[in-house]
């Protein structure tokens, strides 16, 4: 008797783990993606661009950008193999995939097809779909340059926030759809 | 009073001994690899720093391009807008103080400007040229 409780007790525990499990893959719990806590990466990745959440793209896509440094997006970004193995580690460990918990950081990795290595977060199918609206010229304009200066238009980008009331596009105001 | 004019000259001494000791390992280097090498110029530093070139990205840039011509002052990255801190270490004392950092950034920006990394006389005029300004 005790045995068979122990097994009904077992297969509730197990029932449950696998119902958390479930929707906590489907259901994020936190809003946005998660902020940058990292100086050296700040101040490494962020001396030329804005310093992106690593929770923006999944860890192959990270992996496929680092492995090609000395022409990152036509510029020389090599680092030398200390400072390499410290960013990378870093945005490995905090790639899309590990922080599903996040809303954009699922919805990122959800749109990517299997197979596919996005080669960088503009290229991703969420980020394409999300800026699509908008008129090209107010994304080319010098205030702006592309979708890679997320600051230039998403005032809150820095802090991991991107909702629409923090949308403030230079020469036209913010987002009405 | 004297006690504190001793850590404070002692301190803008140390302040300066990184691209001191730099530009003096250059120079060494410079005379083994060119006889005729006497000093490092100014002068030559500022037509590395101002001529145009097609760089890395197939777009004519010089290195004002990013960091201006008033070195006391922030630029733009040319490509992305981001905020670059002034080249002046006067204005910007963080600026030529590490010398890995300063190694990493020459090797970057010359490939960057000029498709291939700096020589060893172009580093030495080129941050002779920037000492210059301040």
């Amino acid at each position: 008797m005790k045995y068979l409780l122990f097994i009904a007790v077992l297969a509730v525990a197990l029932f449950a783990n696998n119902g958390n499990q479930a929707k906590k893959n489907t259901k994020p719990t936190q809003k946005e993606v998660a902020a940058v806590n990292n100086a050296f990466y700040s101040k490494e990745c962020g001396s030329c661009h804005f310093a992106y959440q690593a929770g923006l793209l999944p860890e192959n896509a990270w992996r496929k950008m680092m492995n090609n440094l000395e022409n990152h997006f036509d510029t020389d970004a090599s680092l030398d193999k200390e400072e390499y193995m410290t960013i990378l580690n870093y945005l490995v460990a905090n790639s899309a995939e590990k922080n599903m918990q996040y809303k954009r950081s699922a919805k990122i990795v959800k749109s990517i097809k299997v197979g596919q290595i996005p080669e960088s977060i503009s290229k991703t199918p969420y980020m394409i779909e999300k800026h699509n609206d908008i008129r090209a010229d107010l994304i080319t304009q010098k205030e702006v340059k592309g979708i890679f200066n997320c600051m230039a238009c998403h005032t809150t980008a820095d802090r991991g926030i991107y909702t629409k009331r923090d949308i403030k596009i230079p020469n036209y105001g913010a987002w009405k759809e | 009073m004297k006690l504190l004019l001793i850590p404070i000259l002692l301190s803008s001494f140390c302040f300066s001994a990184v691209i001191d000791d730099y530009l003096n390992a250059l120079s060494v280097q410079a005379k083994q690899e060119n006889a005729n090498f006497t000093a490092f110029d100014a002068k030559r530093g500022e037509a590395i720093f101002t001529s145009k070139h097609i760089g890395k990205k197939g777009k004519e840039i010089s290195c004002v391009s990013c960091h201006g011509t008033d070195f006391t002052q922030t630029h733009q990255n040319f490509f992305t807008g981001k905020t670059i801190e002034p080249l002046s270490p006067k204005a910007n004392p963080e600026r030529l103080s590490d010398l890995k950092t300063i190694e990493k950034w020459l090797k970057r920006n010359f490939i960057d400007v000029y498709n291939k990394e700096g020589s060893t006389q172009e580093k030495g005029d080129v941050l002779t040229y920037i000492l210059s300004k301040d």
